[in-house]
């Protein structure tokens, strides 16, 4: 009897035991703040939470990384953002919607290494009140990448019309099926209208390469789409497209990733699309190319005289609607990765984003040839335009340039100059809604 | 004797008699059954549908919602919208005509095979079953590539006969052939399936009668088969034009409504005005606008089918 007594108090014992400890990890595991990162699944964003984790290990924080697609991703943070939850406590930023979110993100001001920060990047991210919304992650850079086994530096299209001949010849000694490829259709613009379209002196409303929202609204936001320099523009695509077959007729239905694919299988000499696809271009996996791309400053139209550039940046923010002391945690983690200046450098490394930190950069330029090449394709060039406007109704009017454009390239060529005369007004309306 | 008790029982009271219960004990039972149906209708259908009625009368952008009352003025936008009007609107109609149509008519034919006896009928009916198994994004997918014009398969097949390969996706009726392809192509095994099913629950003895007649087999479908198979024919008609005039994720997918709006039907329209113009009150009174015509234009269906029905009656 006694003995099954103290039996069963050593069990009784055992399982308090039991419980206390449960109950003590449990305790632990509740101390450890947990920051959630809303992001687009990519190896420069993941490089990048990869130096926020190094910070969260050594800080006791969990760091819960929730990947998006990205076609949806501007959308389903608006959402979250404008319903004031707290889903996220740093979300992944972006130039061209900077001035959509401004209301509803934490001020960056304060987040320690924002200093070491070119200031032309950050024009998309201020809100009404002169507060900066972002933190840097790396530049994002339009970058005319060639195929260096085919042409020699000093060969490289300076213009337009030396594009579409080396191109040709490059064809016609069938070294490649297509002289360019790049993406055309709604939301890669950037990689065929616009980058041509701000080589050629041009640029969608006047005053040319104003981005200050209070004077375009001022002068109605006039549309520059059928300015000479803007025809000049859809005809060079019209007749690299139909006339001297340089792309695909295809190309205005491509997004960006089929026209890396067509780059990557080796059978275009010549594109033009983010720096960040460098990484992609150079994986053995992915890319029959390797090795073999060089990088120059874009060609001129006939409406210039010289290159020119973009440069922006992908950023992270901080949602007001996280709570106080996680957006404390968040700013110190992001001011421990501006400051983390070998985790940017293999970031660099690992994936050919270009990374936020000045210090950064003169490290890598001494070691890397690449960077070398990319600074003076991009970074060197002036004068340098924005690649977006910053005005809430920016989307709108990115959508109706891209279906006037497109529909001229779908008609006829004597038909352009009407196309781009009719769709004009629409895209100022698009601006003024 | 037994002893007095002040015991009181209970009188009804005829001027108030108590009220029996609004539902029996098996109605209730069956509200209680249906209430997990209803409550997810409610949620997830009813509220987000009143929320965007509400949300189409005010200025509401996703991004700055103000919520003030702005009246009629996105409905007056849209209705005046002359791509709304001259391109949306035709091209939905245009696509729920021919996506309907054609999936019946081979639908019809597959219910006919199928309704044969034949060896490996069973093996044949699982296969033809198979897109109906495909989510609409992953078909779409993978008839985009199918279609590229620079890895597609279909421009192999083109070169390997001698024919120049096409931009399939650049052109606006090439694009609409090929979103109507992948619409058929899903669509058309689920009229299939309904139709045979159509088929084996017909009564036998017309055809036996007819088959003594001798009547041959274009007569026996003619009058016998599509006469009886009508009523069915009516509510597969209905129910899948008012899903083609919704349909997103396939025309998403493959061409975005491009190029440059020419393959745009209506629920993209109020997709891009409310999530990529990020204006949610426009794109809600464009679905408004679109859930009007569509009961409309379903209204319209079933009251010609339904006439055709009574004739061959």
């Amino acid at each position: 009897m006694d003995l099954s007594i103290r039996a069963a108090r050593r069990h009784v014992l055992s399982g308090l035991a039991a419980v206390g400890l449960a109950a003590a990890l449990s305790a632990t595991a509740q101390a450890q703040t947990e920051l959630k990162v809303g992001y687009m699944k990519h190896p420069i964003q993941d490089a990048s939470l990869d130096m926020m984790d190094k910070w969260a290990k050594a800080n006791n924080v969990k760091l819960t990384r929730v990947p998006m697609a990205y076609n949806i991703f501007m959308e389903k943070v608006t959402a979250t953002l404008t319903s004031g939850n707290d889903q996220f406590d740093v979300i992944w930023h972006n130039d061209d919607w900077g001035q959509l979110w401004e209301k509803w993100l934490e001020p960056t001001d304060d987040v320690k290494g924002m200093e070491n920060m070119s200031k032309w990047p950050l024009d998309a991210f201020w809100s009404a009140d002169k507060k900066l919304t972002v933190v840097p992650m790396a530049y994002t850079v339009g970058t005319f990448f060639y195929r260096s086994d085919l042409i020699k530096p000093n060969e490289v299209p300076k213009t337009w019309a030396e594009l579409v001949s080396t191109g040709q010849r490059l064809q016609k000694e069938g070294k490649v099926k297509w002289g360019y490829v790049g993406g055309m259709s709604f939301n890669n613009t950037w990689f065929s209208f616009w980058w041509t379209m701000w080589s050629n002196n041009c640029d969608i409303f006047h005053p040319l390469f104003e981005r200050d929202a209070a004077k375009l609204k001022a002068g109605g936001f006039k549309a520059a789409i059928a300015d000479p320099c803007h025809k000049q523009v859809v005809e060079f695509w019209w007749d690299a497209l139909k006339t001297h077959k340089i792309s695909p007729e295809a190309m205005t239905s491509y997004g960006r990733n089929e026209a890396n694919a067509i780059f990557m299988a080796g059978d275009a000499a010549f594109t033009l699309v983010d720096s960040t696809h460098y990484g992609d271009f150079s994986d053995p996996a992915k890319s029959k190319i390797v090795g073999k791309i060089g990088m120059a400053p874009f060609p001129v139209g006939p409406n210039a005289k010289v290159p020119t550039a973009w440069h922006e940046i992908w950023g992270w923010g901080i949602p007001k609607g996280s709570p106080a002391e996680k957006k404390k945690l968040a700013k110190a983690m992001l001011g421990a990765m501006m400051l983390d200046e070998e985790g940017q450098v293999e970031m660099w490394k690992k994936t050919g984003g270009p990374p936020p930190s000045n210090k950064a950069w003169a490290k890598i330029e001494a070691q890397d040839p690449v960077f070398k090449q990319l600074k003076n394709a991009v970074f060197d060039q002036k004068p340098v335009a924005h690649s977006a406007y910053y005005f809430a109704e920016w989307p709108a009017v990115h959508k109706a340039y891209s279906d006037t454009v497109i529909k001229a390239l779908t008609g006829k060529r004597e038909d352009i100059g009407k196309v781009l005369e009719e769709g004009a007004p629409l895209v100022s309306k698009a601006a003024m809604n | 004797m037994p002893q007095e008790t002040d015991v009181t029982i209970p009188v009804a009271d005829l001027d108030h008699p108590p009220k029996p219960p609004v539902f029996g004990e098996r109605q209730r039972f069956m509200l209680l059954l249906i209430a997990p149906a209803v409550a997810a209708l409610i949620f997830f259908q009813i509220v987000p549908i009143l929320t965007g009625a509400n949300a189409s009368f005010r200025d509401w952008s996703l991004h700055d919602p103000k919520l003030t009352w702005v009246g009629l003025k996105h409905y007056i936008y849209v209705l005046t919208d002359p791509g709304f009007i001259w391109v949306v609107m035709p091209n939905t109609i245009f696509f729920m005509v021919v996506s309907v149509a054609a999936s019946l008519v081979l639908g019809l034919g597959l219910a006919l095979i199928l309704n044969q006896k034949f060896p490996g009928r069973g093996l044949l009916q699982t296969i033809i079953l198979l897109p109906l198994m495909v989510a609409p994004v992953v078909a779409a997918i993978m008839i985009r590539w199918m279609f590229n014009d620079q890895f597609g398969i279909v421009n192999v097949v083109f070169e390997a006969i001698g024919l120049p390969p096409q931009p399939w996706l650049a052109q606006r009726w090439s694009a609409f052939s090929v979103i109507l392809l992948a619409d058929i192509w899903l669509w058309t095994p689920w009229f299939a399936l309904l139709l045979l099913a159509g088929l084996q629950s017909l009564p036998k003895e017309p055809f036996e009668a007819a088959a003594i007649d001798g009547a041959t087999r274009w007569r026996v479908f003619r009058y016998l088969t599509l006469p009886m198979l009508r009523s069915v024919m009516v509510v597969c008609i209905v129910i899948r034009s008012i899903d083609a005039f919704r349909t997103f994720d396939i025309v998403w997918t493959i061409s975005a409504g491009g190029p440059a709006r020419s393959t745009e039907l209506f629920s993209i329209y109020a997709y891009i005005e409310a999530f990529q113009s990020m204006n949610f009150a426009r794109g809600s009174a464009a679905a408004m606008i679109g859930a009007a015509v569509i009961v409309v234009l379903a209204m319209i269906i079933f009251r010609v089918l339904n006439r055709w029905v009574e004739v061959s009656k």
